[in-house]
């Protein structure tokens, strides 16, 4: 087959991109340890979601010294609990699961989102620094009220957060 | 190729009037959806941007519903089919084995699209149980009217049909001709059929196995992960089966209206091969962050998918030579001044051509849509829409039209209705383009959310680097205006065009490839091979993380209900066009 | 339309796509400068990765 040669070193150089491409995704996977939404967590019925101890009351939970849990759960048309509050300078992992039909949990401004299922859980892990406000919106069509599902994440200064918690 | 249809002034409605009344229809189909779908369209852009709402906010979802399935499902497909028929009966210059068989297989494929549309419809009316609102993706657990599913499932069917129409008549050719290579046309379009055979295997599942029984109540619940799945499994390689008619235009038609020859036919070859092999095996690039899909399937979801960019980058390469040959046969030099010899006043040459420059940025973001963990950054945002506008909104839309103001006087014998129109309308459609996908990438890289009604939150606001989200939302808003004109500018001159008088001479023979089938491996016309290779890929790439869904939440799913997407009461959709239409016609009064 | 004849006609072995290299090389450089801005600036610039 007669390919002529600017075409063959077209088809080197964007061979070498691709593998770039794969290249750059994997040292981020592997050297910078950003990992994907799996399926770590066991299947769950949504339909009886309060006999689940996360889930039958959303909320964030100390787990560690720096370390916090959020059960989350969105349904029709909102996001429990609203607002979600950790403290700074920890790490946080997400447990979210949807009531009624796919979601989407997304932190405004930020890399943490993902798609919530019925029946599946999905686990995502992030380190928030600073204190602030992100909002949070459901970016997955899930009925004719989508455009007004929104939550809050606060990440408080530590100080503040460990006197709300001695408050409860 | 045929010599009695290329020498002489006889044009293809001339030699095969019967198939040419077909491939009118279905092209006169695809125009309709592409009218309907672009009304739908200027709706959205107005209202999601709040720039203009005349609709309730929970009515925008039916418009998109059926914004989407026509445009993505009628315009394109019933086009695909048109073109097709046109490309096999020309290349093989043969009619077809019979029209009463084709004409049955297109009639399948609009009471199909008939049944859809009119589910999605019956949305805006509360009087019936009949509406859709689950978006062209119909994930469950919404759930919608059986007569969607049940059309859509005919419509597919149809396609089915079609393609064994055209297998037809290469396997009754290649009695008669039986030494030849397949002719490069015929040869794309069974290529594109094989690739859609196999990737109509996941969604015939979810639909016939799953979703119609189940809105006809005749099982309790689904499974929403593995639906999905079974939806991407076919997701992926539908925008292939809309990418290669274009790329048969660009490859087949392009470099003639060029004035040039195809720069390589065994490359071109090469390419829909690779589609075939690859187009399937990385559906799961769009379930990035689905819960539920082990992370090693998303690696090997990322690798297939990246690998699958290389049959359009070569393309990119041999369209691009093709047409520079046509440049300096027509007298161009330089390096970059044969651009100027081309036939820029051509609606039919500039329009594939801002096709193509635009498919290129869509490259751009498609590549990252393709990496993995940086979908984290851009997944479910607007910059989705923004991408697939380029993609399947110009490259195969703008081709589409494009072709068609050169293909149209060769089915009626009648001359385009104005060309200087025809040229007005590709790049009204290019810069209307440009303006609303700019703005949906940047928009989408701050978190504005795709598939919303009203993106504007009461608890924060985005948050853009340079300039504010109205500007955004101007740009979106007169982008999509801009392509409404441009949608009604093509669809009235082709309309127009039935006006002008029949004459002859006005056919368009296409030259032979200057590196030839002869040149390509006899292998590559193995299409036996092929299909066997790449369904051998589909089962690598879906069967583990099927089988993995159903074991570790069941057949039809660990629990849950179906939601209905009933319509919203009627009268909340009427009354704010009531109220403006009154306000209106009080003012004519006063 | 009419159809307009070449002024030449240039065959296979007389056809090298110079313009064509130099755009694609032009469009290998944007893909190749994008990437990596959208990698390492947009996306890791970015606050809440999913490092578990």
């Amino acid at each position: 087959m007669d390919i002529h040669n600017y075409e063959k070193l077209w088809l080197v150089l964007a061979m070498v991109m691709i593998v770039g491409f794969i290249s750059t995704t994997t040292y981020g996977a592997t050297a910078l340890g950003i990992e994907m939404i799996s399926d770590d967590e066991e299947t769950i019925d949504p339909n009886a979601l309060d006999e689940d101890p996360r889930f039958s009351e959303p909320r964030v939970e100390q787990v560690g010294e720096n370390e916090y849990e959020a059960y989350v759960v969105a349904r029709q048309f909102v996001f429990e609990p609203d607002p979600i509050t950790v403290p700074a300078n920890s790490t946080v992992t997400f447990y979210i699961t949807s009531a009624d039909v796919i979601h989407g949990f997304e932190v405004v401004g930020t890399n943490a989102n993902t798609m919530v299922i019925p029946g599946e859980v999905a686990t995502l892990t992030v380190e928030p620094n600073e204190p602030g406000e992100y909002g949070i919106l459901c970016n997955e069509y899930c009925g004719g009220g989508h455009h007004v599902m929104e939550g809050k994440l606060v990440v408080e200064p530590e100080a503040e957060f460990d006197r709300g918690e001695a408050d409860e | 190729m045929s010599d009695a249809l290329e020498a002489g002034a006889s044009t293809f409605v001339d030699q095969f009037p019967a198939e040419s009344k077909v491939v009118r229809a279905a092209l006169w189909s695809s125009f309709l959806s592409l009218a309907l779908g672009a009304v739908f369209g200027i709706i959205q852009s107005l209202h999601r941007t709040d720039v203009l709402r005349v609709f309730e906010s929970a009515d925008y979802y039916t418009i998109l519903t059926a914004h989407g399935v026509l445009m993505v499902v009628s315009f394109t497909i019933f086009f695909l089919v048109g073109l097709f028929t046109w490309a096999v009966v020309r290349s093989l210059d043969r009619p077809v084995e019979n029209i009463r068989y084709t004409w049955t297989w297109y009639g399948l494929m609009v009471t199909g699209s008939l049944m859809a549309v009119i589910a999605i419809l019956g949305g805006f009316v509360d009087s019936t149980s009949l509406s859709a609102d689950v978006l062209f993706t119909f994930y469950a657990p919404l759930q919608a009217h059986p007569l969607f599913y049940g059309g859509l499932a005919i419509f597919l069917i149809g396609t089915w049909l079609a393609g064994a129409d055209w297998f037809r008549s290469w396997w009754a050719w290649k009695q008669d001709n039986p030494d030849e290579r397949i002719p490069l046309q015929t040869f794309m379009v069974l290529v594109t059929m094989l690739m859609w055979y196999i990737a109509s295997i996941g969604i015939t599942i979810a639909v016939v196995g799953f979703l119609l029984p189940w809105s006809l109540g005749l099982i309790d619940q689904v499974n929403p992960l593995l639906t999905r799945t079974l939806f991407w499994f076919w997701g992926h390689p539908v925008v292939y089966f809309w990418l290669m008619p274009a790329y048969l235009l660009w490859y087949t038609v392009l470099p003639k209206i060029a004035g040039g020859r195809l720069f390589s036919d065994p490359l071109a070859r090469v390419v829909f091969v690779l589609f075939l092999l690859l187009s399937t095996p990385v559906g799961i690039h769009h379930q990035y962050l689905d819960p539920g899909i082990a992370d090693g399937f998303k690696f090997i979801a990322m690798t297939n998918t990246m690998f699958l960019l290389l049959p359009s980058l070569l393309t990119a390469f041999t369209v691009v030579a093709s047409v520079e040959h046509g440049a300096r046969q027509r007298g161009g030099t330089g390096l970059f001044g044969w651009l100027r010899a081309l036939p820029w006043r051509d609606p039919a040459f500039t329009g594939m051509m801002l096709a193509g420059l635009m498919f290129a940025a869509g490259g751009f973001s498609g590549m990252i849509n393709a990496g993995l963990n940086i979908n984290y950054l851009v997944h479910n945002t607007l910059w989705v829409p923004g991408h697939f506008h380029l993609t399947v909104g110009t490259a195969v839309a703008l081709t589409f039209m494009a072709a068609t103001y050169w293909l149209w006087p060769q089915l009626t014998n009648r001359r385009l209705y104005s060309r200087p129109i025809g040229l007005a309308q590709v790049v009204l459609w290019f810069v209307g383009m440009a303006l609303m996908s700019n703005a949906m990438h940047v928009a989408g890289l701050l978190g504005v959310p795709r598939r919303t009604a009203e993106p504007q939150y009461e608890g924060f606001a985005f948050e853009p680097m340079f300039g504010s989200i109205a500007e955004l939302d101007i740009q979106l808003a007169v982008g999509g205006t801009i392509l409404f004109v441009s949608t009604l500018l093509f669809v009235v001159n082709i309309a127009l065009s039935s006006g002008t008088p029949r004459v002859s001479g006005l056919s368009s023979s296409l030259p032979p490839a200057l590196s030839g089938p002869n040149d390509a491996p006899q292998v590559l016309d193995n299409i036996k091979l092929w299909f066997g290779i790449a369904f051998v890929l589909v089962i690598l790439a879906y069967t583990l993380p099927l089988a993995s869904i159903v074991s570790r939440g069941g057949l039809l799913g660990p629990g849950g209900d179906a939601f209905p997407m009933i319509a919203a009461p009627i009268k909340s959709t009427l009354t704010p066009i009531l109220s403006v239409s009154v306000e209106w016609l009080g003012g004519l009064v006063a | 339309m009419a159809e307009e004849q070449p002024i030449r006609e240039i065959g296979h072995d007389e056809f090298d796509p110079n313009g064509t290299l130099a755009l694609i090389l032009v469009y290998f450089a944007i893909l190749t400068v994008m990437w990596i801005f959208m990698y390492f600036v947009e996306f890791l610039g970015n606050d809440l990765t999913v490092i578990g």
